[in-house]
């Protein structure tokens, strides 16, 4: 049993079922099965499995919350959800974010939106990535929903 | 739950306020502790579910429901709260993702030697555990903190994190070691919580 065994298949420790390939799964169940450092550092990850969402949680639950919704009600405003509108003058530090990531981002999505297009873009399917500009904001279809992005001349600079 | 919330979204996206509402209750506090975990501040993290909101009912015209309503709202939370840390934070060197045979030893277990069940003689033990949990994240790089809250609050696969974070899946896995190792090292400093608890515990029998 060396060290480097054991840097392979340490990070493999705590996968859930069906997370590792079969091959990678039955190579760490035989390599745990042999290899008391790793079975302790198995039970040492076990036991503090779940605190990290337990402990959150619970501040979340202690935190009165009555105002939460009524704030974020009155930030909304009385319209209807407009989806890709630009923004109206939110949070300083959102439009600062898109400011300095979009010129970024945008062109390494937007070519990765291309290299999906060609690699699964077959019949049937449909590419879970691309990029619209519609006037001021920029919306990113992704494969979860739209993520608009803040027009950057809300801080001119 | 998942065919409720696409009810609320629907009605919600038509214009229905009370819709939108019944969703922001639903999803608050899971969204607030997310960016807890993430940021740490409690005010930025609600700043930061507060603005997760705005942006998805700013959204929900685009949503076209081809993920659950939630896994749109949760990644929109974590964009959010990974650059509020990142707009605040000071450059400062990056810690590897890569597994090195110096991250195998082992400093000792401290107050994780014995297992915490759910017995109620341990309520104590838990109750003081979860403030130094949180305390411990804290001390965690930010990537750090942000797959362990991923992993263990919104319970994302190794394929979902890759997706989430946009790393490849064996960066996950070794990020989630890293993770893992740097609460235990955490925690062990706060090795002389376990006396009191265990005193508590006599007591109630
Ligand atoms: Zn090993």
């Amino acid at each position: 049993m060396t060290k480097k065994d054991c840097v392979r298949f340490a990070p493999m420790i705590g996968a859930r079922e069906g997370e590792l390939s079969e091959v990678e799964a039955r190579a760490l169940a035989a390599h745990l099965a042999m290899c008391r450092r790793c079975q302790e550092l198995a039970a040492r990850f076990a036991r503090t499995d779940g605190l990290v969402a337990e402990a959150l949680l619970a501040r979340a639950n202690a935190r009165d919350f009555a105002p939460f919704v009524d704030q974020v009600m009155d930030r909304i405003g009385t319209g209807a959800p407009q989806g890709a509108r630009s923004g109206r003058g939110l949070l300083g530090w959102v439009g600062r974010h898109w400011k300095g990531t979009l010129s970024v981002t945008a062109p390494a999505l937007a070519a990765l939106a291309v290299f999906m297009y060609v690699h699964f873009g077959g019949p049937g399917q449909v590419a879970s990535l691309e990029i619209s500009s519609q006037g001021v904001s920029t919306v990113l279809q992704t494969s979860d929903g739209p993520v608009v992005l803040l027009p950057p001349e809300e801080h001119p600079s | 739950m998942e065919a409720d919330d696409l009810a609320l979204v629907e009605r919600a996206r038509a214009g229905e306020r009370d819709a939108f509402r019944a969703l922001v209750v639903r999803f608050q506090r899971k969204v607030y502790a997310v960016a807890l975990g993430i940021v740490k501040d409690p005010d930025l993290a609600w700043d930061v579910a507060q603005e997760t909101f705005v942006r998805v009912h700013r959204g929900l015209g685009d949503f076209k429901g081809d993920s659950a309503f939630s896994t749109w709202l949760f990644r929109i939370a974590t964009h959010l709260s990974i650059d509020a840390v990142r707009r605040e934070r000071s450059a400062r060197k990056e810690d590897v993702d890569e597994v090195r045979e110096s991250d195998l030893e082992d400093g000792g277990e401290g107050i994780l030697a014995t297992p915490l069940g759910t017995d109620p003689r341990q309520n104590a033990l838990r109750r003081e555990l979860g403030e130094k949990i949180e305390e411990a994240l804290a001390t965690l790089p930010e990537k750090h903190r942000t797959i362990l809250v991923l992993r263990e609050l919104e319970g994302l696969s190794y394929e979902e994190l890759a997706e989430r974070l946009g790393i490849h899946k064996g960066t996950v896995m070794s990020r989630l070691f890293h993770a893992r190792k740097k609460m235990q090292a955490a925690l062990r400093e706060y090795a002389g919580i376990r006396g009191d608890a265990d005193r508590d515990g006599e007591d109630e029998t």
